[in-house]
């Protein structure tokens, strides 16, 4: 359906845009800018359920491989290559168990969205060998609730309609934005909370009398 | 509502990630610098060119090539062995000594290392095992920093270094980083380990932070984190500045350690510092480098004078310094010692108005200190009266004082102890500091 592609080609900048936002305003850090992205439009053609529940299978399945094959000492993309080998094992199985259970949906999502699952999963992988469990978890869980937000709302009829009928204003407004994001210099949401004390703190005598 | 806007105009004067990049990494730091700044070997080599103080390496091996050539033999007796690339301080290995006579050294905790071993982890090292998704790495071997006894008792297990944050030649702000049983022997403050605020002006540390929390003690144990005096401070000081004019990073953050013998040793410059350091001080840092912006300072002794005297803690080390008496306030907390020396914590009053300092029976009877050694009588509003006196022995301030001190019923009191002339006399008092203190 060609209105559906037009769709999702203009609803790009916006999902852009509010991943942008989150990161300079809000200050939640993800994985990038792109595999947020990727992972909203995978959870589009399966479906969150679905989407949710490959994902957690993948990544249970990769620190599992991790863990085992650490002591082994496998170099990295014989390591991957594994971790494809038993996400394609599980798959099958699931579609297997989907048939039994009369869950014909599932058979039908393409291999497409679980590739780009994937692509997460090494995410996850390279940032927990780089920075510890603790910050990989948080930046996965970051990812998926971000993808989950521009899901919704990309599935906002509202939205779906204004921006079919003004797809200039939608572009146009969504440069504007990042044009200001990208000039931002101000504390993101984070910050203030991490740094409440300091912010309470602070005392500068000299400039409060004055003014 | 008031407060909110008020705490959102104070909230101006952090730093936060956005303003670091905007308005001083990108400006500050050329890519060229960044370059420098990223590869530690090359660091290491421009700042050892100009005479800086930094680790000796021993030996790099690029290749397998190199290391089949390599003479083990030529390492000294202790050493460590480290990956180029590295991330949290995974595959480093410290060798404390040699065995005589033979080709085989001990790490710290005994265990023999052969040289088929250091073969092997070298061989890691290369195929890339300790660096990001196994990119192959380089091999380097350095000098061991011992560490200095005056910051051996706060650091677990490792390297303790003093992070400093150098903008336009002059230190703005410094943290001591210590390792903690938690960051597993790494000073990284992301793995858990503590990051100490420091006064510039006198290189003591303020108050301190763990994993972005403020605490008073070393996890697990009664040492207090704040008031540790860091060696060197003038030296170290300088050294950031000197490094800071020859790498050319406009805005950085430099890490110094301190050996036992050789005094201050730059470990790595970092082109993009981390931001945690203002809870670490309590004090914001954009407010700092709005200040700095646009001066220019020639001589490193005046940037380290300029630097001391804008960012150092209150007059009160003024004071300090002329009079060589240290400044107390109204109220000090104190630490009262049993007859079996344990630990008592409470506040107590000055007051110059009393010559002898008191206690209260409760106290004393608590601590087994009632052994009353004289009685003298004394005048008061209420009459003549015969009070005990007992010896006592307290810490105020850092210093013991030993004394003598007369038992009083204080049960209703606010405080249970007064602190009279006899035992202040190395001290002036401040009668608006810690007025409020609990």
């Amino acid at each position: 359906m060609p209105q559906e592609t037009i769709v999702l080609i203009l609803m790009l900048p916006i999902v852009a845009t509010i991943i942008a936002f989150s990161r300079q305003i809000i200050g939640i850090k993800a994985f990038g800018i792109y595999t947020p992205l990727i992972i909203t439009f995978a959870f589009l053609v399966t479906g969150i359920k679905y989407g949710l529940i490959i994902f957690i299978i993948i990544l249970l399945i990769g620190s599992f491989v991790r863990v085992v094959l650490k002591r082994f000492r496998f170099l990295y993309l014989p390591r991957m290559a594994i971790l494809i080998i038993l996400v394609a094992i599980m798959i099958l199985l699931m579609f297997w168990a989907a048939i039994y259970i009369d869950q014909m949906v599932f058979t039908e999502i393409s291999i497409f969205p679980i590739l780009i699952m994937i692509i997460l999963v090494e995410k996850f992988i390279a940032a927990q060998i780089e920075k510890g469990w603790h910050t990989a978890i948080i930046l996965t869980i970051e990812t998926i609730i971000i993808a989950i937000i521009c899901y919704f709302i990309i599935n906002w009829q509202v939205l779906r309609l204004f921006i079919l009928n003004n797809p200039a204003i939608a572009i146009f407004g969504a440069v504007a934005v990042n044009i200001f994001l990208g000039k931002w210099t101000g504390l993101r949401l984070v910050e203030y909370i991490r740094f409440k004390d300091v912010i309470k703190y602070v005392e500068f005598p000299e400039q409060s009398s004055k003014k | 509502m008031w407060n909110f806007l008020n705490n959102l105009q104070k909230s101006k004067h952090i730093l936060g990630i956005n303003a670091r990049n905007i308005k001083y990494i990108t400006p500050f730091n050329h890519k060229s610098a960044i370059r420098i700044a990223d590869n530690k070997i090359l660091t290491k080599k421009i700042l050892k060119k100009t005479g800086l103080p930094v680790a000796i390496t021993h030996a790099i091996i690029h290749s397998r090539k190199e290391l089949q050539n390599f003479s083990w033999q030529t390492l000294p007796k202790s050493f460590v062995i480290k990956p180029n690339r590295g991330l949290g301080g995974e595959g480093i290995i410290v060798v404390y000594g040699k065995k005589k006579n033979r080709d085989c050294w001990v790490k710290a905790d005994g265990t023999l290392i052969t040289i088929p071993y250091l073969i092997n982890h070298t061989l890691g090292i290369l195929d890339g095992d300790f660096s990001r998704v196994n990119i192959p790495d380089i091999t380097i071997f350095e000098e061991r920093i011992k560490i200095h006894p005056a910051l051996k008792p706060y650091a677990f297990c490792g390297l303790p270094d003093i992070r400093i944050i150098v903008f336009n030649n002059i230190p703005i702000m410094a943290q001591l980083r210590l390792p903690t049983k938690e960051s597993g022997g790494t000073a990284n403050l992301h793995r858990g380990g503590i990051g100490a605020g420091i006064d510039m002006a006198n290189g003591i540390t303020t108050n301190a932070i763990q994993r972005d929390k403020i605490i008073n003690f070393i996890p697990e144990s009664i040492i207090p984190v704040r008031g540790i005096k860091i060696p060197f401070w003038q030296e170290i000081l300088e050294l950031a500045v000197e490094t800071q004019k020859i790498t050319k990073l406009g805005f950085m953050g430099i890490d110094i350690a301190i050996d036992r013998d050789k005094g201050p040793i730059i470990l790595e410059i970092n082109a993009r510092p981390g931001l945690s350091i203002q809870i670490a001080n309590m004090a914001p840092l954009n407010e700092r480098l709005e200040r700095i912006k646009g001066l220019h300072v020639r001589t490193t002794k005046k940037s380290v004078r300029l630097s001391k005297e804008l960012f150092g803690g209150e007059i009160e080390e003024e004071i300090e310094e002329i009079s060589g008496k240290k400044v107390i306030g109204a109220r000090e907390q104190v630490k009262i010692f049993s007859s079996d020396n344990e630990q008592y914590e409470t506040v107590a009053k000055i007051d110059t108005g009393a010559y002898r300092s008191s206690i209260c029976y409760s106290v004393a009877d608590k601590l087994n200190l009632n052994k009353s050694i004289k009685k003298k009588s004394v005048r008061s509003a209420l009459g003549n009266e015969e009070r005990d006196i007992v010896s006592l022995k307290f810490m105020l301030d850092n210093s013991l004082i030993d004394t003598e001190a007369f038992l009083a019923k204080r049960e209703n009191m606010k405080h249970d102890m007064i602190i009279g002339r006899k035992d202040i006399k190395k001290h002036l008092v401040d009668a608006a500091k810690n007025v409020r203190l609990k």
